[in-house]
Protein backbone atom coordinates (compact mmCIF):
# COMPACT_ATOMS: atom_id res chain seq x y z
CA UNK A 1 0.00 0.00 0.00
CA UNK A 2 0.96 3.68 -0.72
CA UNK A 3 3.52 3.12 -3.01
CA UNK A 4 2.27 5.08 -5.62
CA UNK A 5 1.96 8.06 -2.48
CA UNK A 6 5.22 9.84 -1.27
CA UNK A 7 6.69 10.66 -4.26
CA UNK A 8 9.33 13.72 -3.79
CA UNK A 9 10.09 16.77 -5.41
CA UNK A 10 8.74 20.46 -6.24
CA UNK A 11 5.03 21.47 -8.18
CA UNK A 12 6.95 21.79 -11.61
CA UNK A 13 8.42 18.24 -11.42
CA UNK A 14 5.60 16.50 -10.38
CA UNK A 15 3.64 18.15 -13.58
CA UNK A 16 5.16 15.02 -15.10
CA UNK A 17 4.52 12.17 -13.01
CA UNK A 18 1.23 10.64 -12.90
CA UNK A 19 0.40 7.10 -11.91
CA UNK A 20 -2.35 4.46 -12.54
CA UNK A 21 -3.38 1.54 -10.82
CA UNK A 22 -6.29 -0.71 -11.41
CA UNK A 23 -7.35 -3.50 -9.84
CA UNK A 24 -10.22 -5.84 -8.73
CA UNK A 25 -10.69 -6.40 -5.06
CA UNK A 26 -10.15 -9.83 -3.03
CA UNK A 27 -13.58 -11.32 -2.45
CA UNK A 28 -15.61 -8.89 -4.42
CA UNK A 29 -15.23 -8.87 -8.32
CA UNK A 30 -11.52 -10.73 -8.77
CA UNK A 31 -13.42 -13.74 -11.25
CA UNK A 32 -12.96 -12.47 -14.92
CA UNK A 33 -10.77 -9.55 -14.07
CA UNK A 34 -7.70 -11.34 -15.87
CA UNK A 35 -9.43 -10.52 -19.06
CA UNK A 36 -10.19 -7.61 -18.17
CA UNK A 37 -6.76 -6.65 -17.29
CA UNK A 38 -6.25 -7.81 -20.49
CA UNK A 39 -8.52 -5.19 -22.04
CA UNK A 40 -6.36 -2.61 -19.99
CA UNK A 41 -2.92 -3.65 -21.93
CA UNK A 42 -4.35 -2.78 -25.09
CA UNK A 43 -5.85 0.14 -24.37
CA UNK A 44 -2.85 1.37 -22.42
CA UNK A 45 -0.97 0.39 -25.89
CA UNK A 46 -2.56 3.68 -27.60
CA UNK A 47 -1.17 5.81 -25.14
CA UNK A 48 2.79 7.04 -24.70
CA UNK A 49 2.89 5.52 -20.98
CA UNK A 50 6.54 6.15 -19.74
CA UNK A 51 6.24 2.73 -17.91
CA UNK A 52 3.99 -0.04 -17.21
CA UNK A 53 3.58 -3.12 -15.17
CA UNK A 54 1.96 -5.87 -12.77
CA UNK A 55 3.99 -5.78 -10.19
CA UNK A 56 6.34 -9.00 -11.27
CA UNK A 57 7.32 -7.25 -14.40
CA UNK A 58 7.84 -3.72 -16.16
CA UNK A 59 8.65 -1.76 -18.97
CA UNK A 60 12.35 -2.52 -18.46
CA UNK A 61 11.92 -6.45 -17.70
CA UNK A 62 9.03 -7.58 -20.36
CA UNK A 63 7.28 -5.76 -23.53
CA UNK A 64 3.80 -4.83 -23.63
CA UNK A 65 3.07 -7.40 -25.83
CA UNK A 66 4.21 -10.20 -23.81
CA UNK A 67 2.67 -8.70 -20.41
CA UNK A 68 -0.41 -9.25 -22.35
CA UNK A 69 0.16 -12.65 -22.37
CA UNK A 70 0.83 -12.73 -18.78
CA UNK A 71 -1.83 -13.57 -16.05
CA UNK A 72 -2.08 -10.24 -14.07
CA UNK A 73 -4.26 -9.02 -11.16
CA UNK A 74 -2.87 -5.59 -11.20
CA UNK A 75 -2.12 -2.76 -13.91
CA UNK A 76 0.28 0.40 -13.47
CA UNK A 77 0.93 2.94 -15.95
CA UNK A 78 2.87 5.81 -15.71
CA UNK A 79 2.11 9.42 -17.82
CA UNK A 80 4.17 12.18 -17.89
CA UNK A 81 1.66 14.65 -18.82
CA UNK A 82 -1.91 15.41 -17.62
CA UNK A 83 -3.76 15.47 -21.48
CA UNK A 84 -2.43 11.95 -22.13
CA UNK A 85 -3.28 11.19 -18.78
CA UNK A 86 -7.03 12.86 -19.63
CA UNK A 87 -8.09 10.80 -22.71
CA UNK A 88 -6.62 7.56 -21.06
CA UNK A 89 -9.08 8.15 -18.21
CA UNK A 90 -12.17 8.94 -20.46
CA UNK A 91 -11.09 5.71 -22.83
CA UNK A 92 -10.96 3.96 -19.41
CA UNK A 93 -14.45 5.54 -18.14
CA UNK A 94 -15.91 4.03 -21.86
CA UNK A 95 -14.37 0.76 -21.34
CA UNK A 96 -16.68 0.08 -17.78
CA UNK A 97 -13.77 -2.44 -16.55
CA UNK A 98 -15.58 -2.00 -13.08
CA UNK A 99 -11.95 -3.11 -11.71
CA UNK A 100 -11.12 0.20 -8.85
CA UNK A 101 -9.13 2.72 -10.33
CA UNK A 102 -6.66 4.76 -8.39
CA UNK A 103 -4.62 8.21 -9.96
CA UNK A 104 -1.61 9.45 -8.27
CA UNK A 105 -0.17 12.91 -8.85
CA UNK A 106 -0.64 16.29 -7.82
CA UNK A 107 -4.43 16.63 -6.09
CA UNK A 108 -5.35 19.73 -8.63
CA UNK A 109 -4.39 18.67 -11.50
CA UNK A 110 -6.01 14.86 -11.19
CA UNK A 111 -8.78 16.02 -9.45
CA UNK A 112 -9.31 18.92 -12.40
CA UNK A 113 -9.08 16.07 -14.65
CA UNK A 114 -11.87 14.07 -13.23
CA UNK A 115 -13.72 17.04 -12.76
CA UNK A 116 -13.50 18.20 -16.35
CA UNK A 117 -14.72 14.43 -17.09
CA UNK A 118 -17.72 14.40 -14.82
CA UNK A 119 -15.81 11.82 -12.43
CA UNK A 120 -16.02 12.70 -8.33
CA UNK A 121 -13.43 11.53 -6.47
CA UNK A 122 -14.70 8.39 -4.43
CA UNK A 123 -11.09 8.19 -1.73
CA UNK A 124 -8.37 10.20 -0.95
CA UNK A 125 -5.20 9.52 0.41
CA UNK A 126 -3.03 12.17 1.73
CA UNK A 127 0.68 12.19 2.44
CA UNK A 128 1.44 14.35 5.57
CA UNK A 129 5.24 13.86 4.92
CA UNK A 130 8.10 11.89 6.11
CA UNK A 131 9.32 12.25 9.97
CA UNK A 132 11.19 10.50 12.67
CA UNK A 133 15.10 10.57 12.24
CA UNK A 134 15.20 12.44 9.57
CA UNK A 135 18.97 13.19 9.69
CA UNK A 136 19.21 9.42 8.06
CA UNK A 137 17.49 10.62 5.37
CA UNK A 138 19.67 10.40 1.80
CA UNK A 139 20.19 13.55 0.37
CA UNK A 140 17.02 15.49 -1.13
CA UNK A 141 17.54 14.92 -4.95
CA UNK A 142 18.45 11.39 -4.36
CA UNK A 143 15.06 10.91 -2.60
CA UNK A 144 12.88 12.47 -5.54
CA UNK A 145 14.49 9.66 -7.33
CA UNK A 146 14.13 7.22 -4.59
CA UNK A 147 10.28 7.73 -4.12
CA UNK A 148 9.09 6.73 -7.48
CA UNK A 149 9.26 3.18 -6.86
CA UNK A 150 7.68 2.92 -3.44
CA UNK A 151 8.80 -0.37 -2.35
CA UNK A 152 12.17 1.63 -1.75
CA UNK A 153 14.16 -0.77 -4.71
CA UNK A 154 16.05 1.79 -6.42
CA UNK A 155 19.18 1.99 -4.43
CA UNK A 156 20.34 5.51 -3.24
CA UNK A 157 23.77 4.83 -3.55
CA UNK A 158 22.78 3.39 -7.10
CA UNK A 159 21.04 6.61 -8.20
CA UNK A 160 24.17 8.47 -6.94
CA UNK A 161 26.34 6.11 -8.91
CA UNK A 162 24.36 6.81 -12.31
CA UNK A 163 24.52 10.47 -11.46
CA UNK A 164 28.21 10.25 -11.67
CA UNK A 165 28.25 8.15 -14.86
CA UNK A 166 26.14 10.85 -16.68
CA UNK A 167 28.54 13.45 -15.47
CA UNK A 168 31.32 11.55 -16.67
CA UNK A 169 29.73 11.52 -20.01
CA UNK A 170 29.36 7.32 -19.57
CA UNK A 171 25.89 7.01 -19.73
CA UNK A 172 23.20 9.10 -21.18
CA UNK A 173 20.39 10.44 -18.96
CA UNK A 174 17.77 8.04 -20.10
CA UNK A 175 20.21 5.03 -20.29
CA UNK A 176 20.89 5.68 -16.60
CA UNK A 177 17.25 5.78 -15.57
CA UNK A 178 16.65 2.71 -17.20
CA UNK A 179 18.75 1.57 -15.23
CA UNK A 180 17.48 2.58 -11.88
CA UNK A 181 14.03 1.76 -13.38
CA UNK A 182 14.25 -1.58 -13.79
CA UNK A 183 14.62 -2.25 -10.09
CA UNK A 184 10.86 -0.91 -9.57
CA UNK A 185 9.27 -4.52 -10.09
CA UNK A 186 6.10 -2.97 -9.60
CA UNK A 187 6.51 -0.83 -12.76
CA UNK A 188 5.67 2.46 -11.58
CA UNK A 189 8.85 4.18 -11.77
CA UNK A 190 8.73 7.72 -14.03
CA UNK A 191 12.31 7.16 -16.13
CA UNK A 192 11.47 10.24 -18.05
CA UNK A 193 11.49 12.25 -14.88
CA UNK A 194 14.32 10.38 -13.41
CA UNK A 195 16.00 11.38 -16.77
CA UNK A 196 15.85 14.92 -16.02
CA UNK A 197 16.05 14.65 -12.18
CA UNK A 198 19.55 12.85 -13.52
CA UNK A 199 20.30 15.48 -15.58
CA UNK A 200 20.02 17.72 -12.70
CA UNK A 201 22.19 15.82 -10.38
CA UNK A 202 25.10 15.64 -13.35
CA UNK A 203 25.30 19.38 -13.47
CA UNK A 204 25.97 20.27 -10.38
CA UNK B 1 22.08 -12.97 0.51
CA UNK B 2 25.18 -13.73 0.55
CA UNK B 3 28.30 -13.95 -1.53
CA UNK B 4 30.67 -16.86 -2.23
CA UNK B 5 34.13 -15.74 -1.15
CA UNK B 6 35.33 -17.94 -3.63
CA UNK B 7 34.07 -16.80 -6.31
CA UNK B 8 34.29 -13.01 -5.70
CA UNK B 9 36.79 -10.81 -7.26
CA UNK B 10 36.56 -7.76 -5.29
CA UNK B 11 35.39 -5.37 -8.07
CA UNK B 12 32.83 -4.08 -5.48
CA UNK B 13 30.32 -3.44 -8.83
CA UNK B 14 27.67 -4.56 -6.54
CA UNK B 15 28.02 -2.23 -3.56
CA UNK B 16 25.44 0.96 -5.05
CA UNK B 17 22.94 -2.06 -5.75
CA UNK B 18 22.42 -2.65 -2.05
CA UNK B 19 19.31 -0.51 -1.26
CA UNK B 20 20.50 0.09 3.38
CA UNK B 21 24.61 -0.16 1.66
CA UNK B 22 24.90 -3.20 3.59
CA UNK B 23 27.65 -4.04 1.13
CA UNK B 24 31.54 -3.57 1.86
CA UNK B 25 34.63 -5.20 1.08
CA UNK B 26 36.84 -6.57 3.90
CA UNK B 27 40.44 -8.40 3.34
CA UNK B 28 39.94 -12.65 2.16
CA UNK B 29 41.02 -14.92 4.98
CA UNK B 30 44.79 -15.45 4.75
CA UNK B 31 45.39 -12.86 2.19
CA UNK B 32 45.45 -9.12 0.81
CA UNK B 33 42.84 -9.03 -1.95
CA UNK B 34 39.73 -7.89 -1.33
CA UNK B 35 36.61 -9.14 -1.49
CA UNK B 36 33.17 -8.20 -0.47
CA UNK B 37 30.39 -9.11 1.73
CA UNK B 38 26.99 -8.64 2.85
CA UNK B 39 26.70 -7.36 6.51
CA UNK B 40 23.59 -9.74 7.66
CA UNK B 41 22.86 -7.06 10.18
CA UNK B 42 21.97 -5.06 7.92
CA UNK B 43 21.09 -6.63 4.78
CA UNK B 44 17.03 -7.13 4.46
CA UNK B 45 16.70 -9.62 1.97
CA UNK B 46 15.56 -7.28 -0.61
CA UNK B 47 16.69 -9.19 -3.35
CA UNK B 48 17.51 -6.78 -5.18
CA UNK B 49 21.41 -6.87 -5.94
CA UNK B 50 20.77 -10.71 -6.91
CA UNK B 51 17.89 -9.60 -9.57
CA UNK B 52 20.59 -7.10 -11.01
CA UNK B 53 22.52 -10.01 -12.62
CA UNK B 54 25.64 -7.23 -12.47
CA UNK B 55 28.20 -9.88 -10.47
CA UNK B 56 30.61 -10.80 -13.15
CA UNK B 57 31.06 -13.68 -11.59
CA UNK B 58 27.51 -14.77 -10.35
CA UNK B 59 29.27 -14.58 -6.75
CA UNK B 60 25.92 -13.08 -5.30
CA UNK B 61 23.52 -15.84 -3.74
CA UNK B 62 20.29 -16.18 -2.02
CA UNK B 63 19.79 -18.28 0.97
CA UNK B 64 16.63 -19.82 2.17
CA UNK B 65 15.26 -17.69 4.69
CA UNK B 66 14.46 -19.12 8.33
CA UNK B 67 12.09 -17.46 10.58
CA UNK B 68 12.30 -15.01 12.06
CA UNK B 69 14.73 -13.91 9.49
CA UNK B 70 12.08 -14.64 7.01
CA UNK B 71 10.54 -11.72 7.78
CA UNK B 72 13.06 -9.46 6.50
CA UNK B 73 11.94 -10.93 2.89
CA UNK B 74 7.97 -10.63 2.92
CA UNK B 75 8.54 -6.75 4.03
CA UNK B 76 11.49 -6.14 1.86
CA UNK B 77 10.86 -8.04 -1.24
CA UNK B 78 7.72 -7.74 -3.35
CA UNK B 79 7.88 -10.56 -4.84
CA UNK B 80 8.27 -12.44 -1.91
CA UNK B 81 5.49 -14.70 -0.77
CA UNK B 82 5.47 -15.24 2.64
CA UNK B 83 5.62 -18.97 4.03
CA UNK B 84 4.89 -18.43 7.53
CA UNK B 85 1.87 -15.78 7.34
CA UNK B 86 0.98 -16.59 4.20
CA UNK B 87 0.40 -12.89 3.02
CA UNK B 88 2.54 -11.34 0.26
CA UNK B 89 3.80 -7.93 0.21
CA UNK B 90 3.71 -5.36 3.02
CA UNK B 91 0.24 -4.10 3.05
CA UNK B 92 -3.23 -4.29 1.92
CA UNK B 93 -5.70 -3.34 -0.64
CA UNK B 94 -6.77 -0.15 1.50
CA UNK B 95 -7.91 2.16 -0.21
CA UNK B 96 -7.47 1.60 -3.48
CA UNK B 97 -10.66 -0.67 -3.52
CA UNK B 98 -12.29 1.41 -0.98
CA UNK B 99 -15.16 2.37 -3.73
CA UNK B 100 -15.91 -1.90 -3.89
CA UNK B 101 -14.93 -2.78 -0.23
CA UNK B 102 -16.40 0.68 1.70
CA UNK B 103 -13.25 0.01 4.71
CA UNK B 104 -13.10 3.41 4.92
CA UNK B 105 -16.26 5.24 5.50
CA UNK B 106 -17.62 8.50 6.13
CA UNK B 107 -16.82 9.28 9.76
CA UNK B 108 -13.76 7.05 10.26
CA UNK B 109 -10.29 7.92 9.14
CA UNK B 110 -7.69 5.33 7.39
CA UNK B 111 -4.24 6.20 8.76
CA UNK B 112 -0.94 4.13 7.29
CA UNK B 113 2.47 4.64 9.08
CA UNK B 114 5.26 3.41 7.06
CA UNK B 115 8.41 2.57 8.61
CA UNK B 116 11.98 2.91 6.98
CA UNK B 117 10.49 4.41 4.16
CA UNK B 118 11.90 6.62 2.55
CA UNK B 119 15.47 5.12 1.81
CA UNK B 120 16.54 4.07 5.80
CA UNK B 121 15.16 0.69 6.64
CA UNK B 122 13.39 -0.11 9.68
CA UNK B 123 14.03 -2.24 12.58
CA UNK B 124 10.91 -4.00 14.62
CA UNK B 125 11.63 -2.48 17.89
CA UNK B 126 10.49 0.94 15.75
CA UNK B 127 7.49 -0.34 14.50
CA UNK B 128 6.76 -1.51 17.90
CA UNK B 129 7.05 1.90 19.49
CA UNK B 130 5.02 3.37 17.29
CA UNK B 131 2.30 -0.01 17.41
CA UNK B 132 1.92 0.32 20.70
CA UNK B 133 1.23 4.37 21.04
CA UNK B 134 -1.27 4.09 18.74
CA UNK B 135 -3.37 1.41 20.41
CA UNK B 136 -3.21 3.64 23.15
CA UNK B 137 -4.86 6.58 21.45
CA UNK B 138 -8.13 4.16 20.24
CA UNK B 139 -6.46 2.68 16.98
CA UNK B 140 -8.04 -0.01 15.47
CA UNK B 141 -5.48 -1.97 13.42
CA UNK B 142 -6.08 -3.47 10.03
CA UNK B 143 -6.65 -7.20 10.38
CA UNK B 144 -5.27 -8.08 7.19
CA UNK B 145 -2.11 -6.15 7.10
CA UNK B 146 1.02 -8.23 7.71
CA UNK B 147 2.45 -6.43 10.59
CA UNK B 148 -0.67 -6.93 12.53
CA UNK B 149 -0.17 -10.20 11.82
CA UNK B 150 2.91 -9.74 13.92
CA UNK B 151 1.35 -8.82 16.94
CA UNK B 152 1.20 -10.65 20.00
CA UNK B 153 -1.43 -8.53 21.14
CA UNK B 154 -3.60 -6.70 19.02
CA UNK B 155 -5.50 -4.61 21.27
CA UNK B 156 -2.05 -3.53 22.30
CA UNK B 157 0.15 -3.42 19.06
CA UNK B 158 2.78 -5.29 20.81
CA UNK B 159 4.95 -6.81 18.26
CA UNK B 160 6.40 -10.38 19.10
CA UNK B 161 9.68 -10.11 20.78
CA UNK B 162 11.64 -13.30 17.91
CA UNK B 163 11.21 -10.56 15.54
CA UNK B 164 12.04 -6.81 16.92
CA UNK B 165 15.73 -6.65 15.90
CA UNK B 166 14.94 -8.04 12.62
CA UNK B 167 15.38 -5.19 9.92
CA UNK B 168 13.09 -4.34 6.64
CA UNK B 169 12.69 -2.05 3.81
CA UNK B 170 10.06 -0.82 5.66
CA UNK B 171 6.56 -2.14 7.44
CA UNK B 172 3.45 -0.50 7.53
CA UNK B 173 1.31 0.24 10.45
CA UNK B 174 -2.32 0.60 9.07
CA UNK B 175 -5.07 1.12 11.41
CA UNK B 176 -8.47 3.25 11.24
CA UNK B 177 -10.38 5.75 13.72
CA UNK B 178 -13.38 7.48 14.28
CA UNK B 179 -13.27 10.70 12.99
CA UNK B 180 -13.69 12.10 16.12
CA UNK B 181 -10.36 10.68 17.84
CA UNK B 182 -8.44 11.33 14.70
CA UNK B 183 -6.20 15.08 16.15
CA UNK B 184 -5.80 13.01 19.21
CA UNK B 185 -4.24 10.10 17.01
CA UNK B 186 -1.85 12.35 14.92
CA UNK B 187 -0.78 14.39 17.72
CA UNK B 188 0.56 10.80 19.72
CA UNK B 189 2.24 9.80 16.15
CA UNK B 190 3.79 13.03 16.35
CA UNK B 191 4.68 12.80 19.88
CA UNK B 192 6.22 9.32 18.91
CA UNK B 193 8.55 10.30 16.67
CA UNK B 194 11.47 11.73 18.21
CA UNK B 195 11.57 8.31 20.37
CA UNK B 196 12.35 6.74 16.59
CA UNK B 197 15.65 5.46 15.13
CA UNK B 198 14.33 5.32 11.84
CA UNK B 199 11.99 7.65 9.61
CA UNK B 200 8.03 6.96 8.26
CA UNK B 201 5.73 8.14 5.74
CA UNK B 202 2.32 9.32 7.05
CA UNK B 203 -0.83 8.97 5.13
CA UNK B 204 -4.16 9.73 5.77
CA UNK B 205 -7.59 8.22 4.32
CA UNK B 206 -10.72 9.78 3.53
CA UNK B 207 -13.97 8.90 1.56
CA UNK B 208 -14.67 11.97 -0.11
CA UNK B 209 -18.00 13.55 0.74
CA UNK B 210 -20.94 14.39 -1.91
CA UNK B 211 -19.74 17.63 -1.98
CA UNK B 212 -15.92 16.80 -2.74
CA UNK B 213 -15.03 17.67 1.40
CA UNK B 214 -12.81 15.82 3.09
CA UNK B 215 -13.38 15.77 6.45
CA UNK B 216 -9.75 15.02 7.86
CA UNK B 217 -7.97 17.71 6.22
CA UNK B 218 -8.46 20.09 8.43
CA UNK B 219 -8.02 17.53 11.44
CA UNK B 220 -4.75 16.69 10.19
CA UNK B 221 -3.83 20.78 9.81
CA UNK B 222 -5.33 20.94 13.43
CA UNK B 223 -2.70 18.87 14.61
CA UNK B 224 0.10 20.47 12.73
CA UNK B 225 0.51 18.57 9.96
CA UNK B 226 0.39 19.56 6.10
CA UNK B 227 -0.24 17.70 3.39
CA UNK B 228 1.37 17.17 0.60
CA UNK B 229 0.51 18.61 -2.76
CA UNK B 230 0.18 14.91 -4.58
CA UNK B 231 -2.49 12.78 -3.60
CA UNK B 232 -3.47 9.16 -4.05
CA UNK B 233 -7.72 9.17 -5.34
CA UNK B 234 -9.37 6.43 -6.11
CA UNK B 235 -12.24 7.16 -8.46
CA UNK B 236 -14.79 5.23 -8.39
CA UNK B 237 -14.89 2.75 -11.53
CA UNK B 238 -15.06 -0.38 -9.19
CA UNK B 239 -18.43 -2.41 -9.60
CA UNK B 240 -20.25 -3.17 -7.62
CA UNK B 241 -19.95 -0.25 -5.60
CA UNK B 242 -20.17 -0.44 -1.75
CA UNK B 243 -23.62 0.52 -0.47
CA UNK B 244 -22.99 3.88 2.06
CA UNK B 245 -24.27 2.82 5.54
Amino acid sequence: MTHTLHRQGDTRSLQEDYVVLIMPAQGVNVPGSDEKLKKLWEIFSRYNVVNFGNGNYNKFTLSLEDLKKKRSMIGHAVFKDKETLAQFIKELQQAELGLSTVLSGLYDEVQGCCGRLGIKLHTVEHSLGIHGNTKKLPPENVLEIHTMCGHALIPPHLIEAMAGEVKKGKKTAEAAAAELGRHCTCGIFNPYRAAKLLEKMASV
Amino acid sequence: MQIDPEKCIGCEVCHPYCTVGAIHSVKKEGGEDLISVVDQDECVECGVCHRANICPTEAIYPVELKWPRSVRGVFSDPLTVHKDTGIAGRGTEEMKTNDVTGRIRRGHAGVAIELGRPGVGTRFRDVDIMAQAVAKAGAVFEPKNPVTFLMADKSTGKIREDILNEKALSAIIECGVEIDKLENLLSVIKATAPKLDTVFSLDLICKVGEKGEMETLPIAQKAGFTPRPNTKNNIGFGRPLAKEE
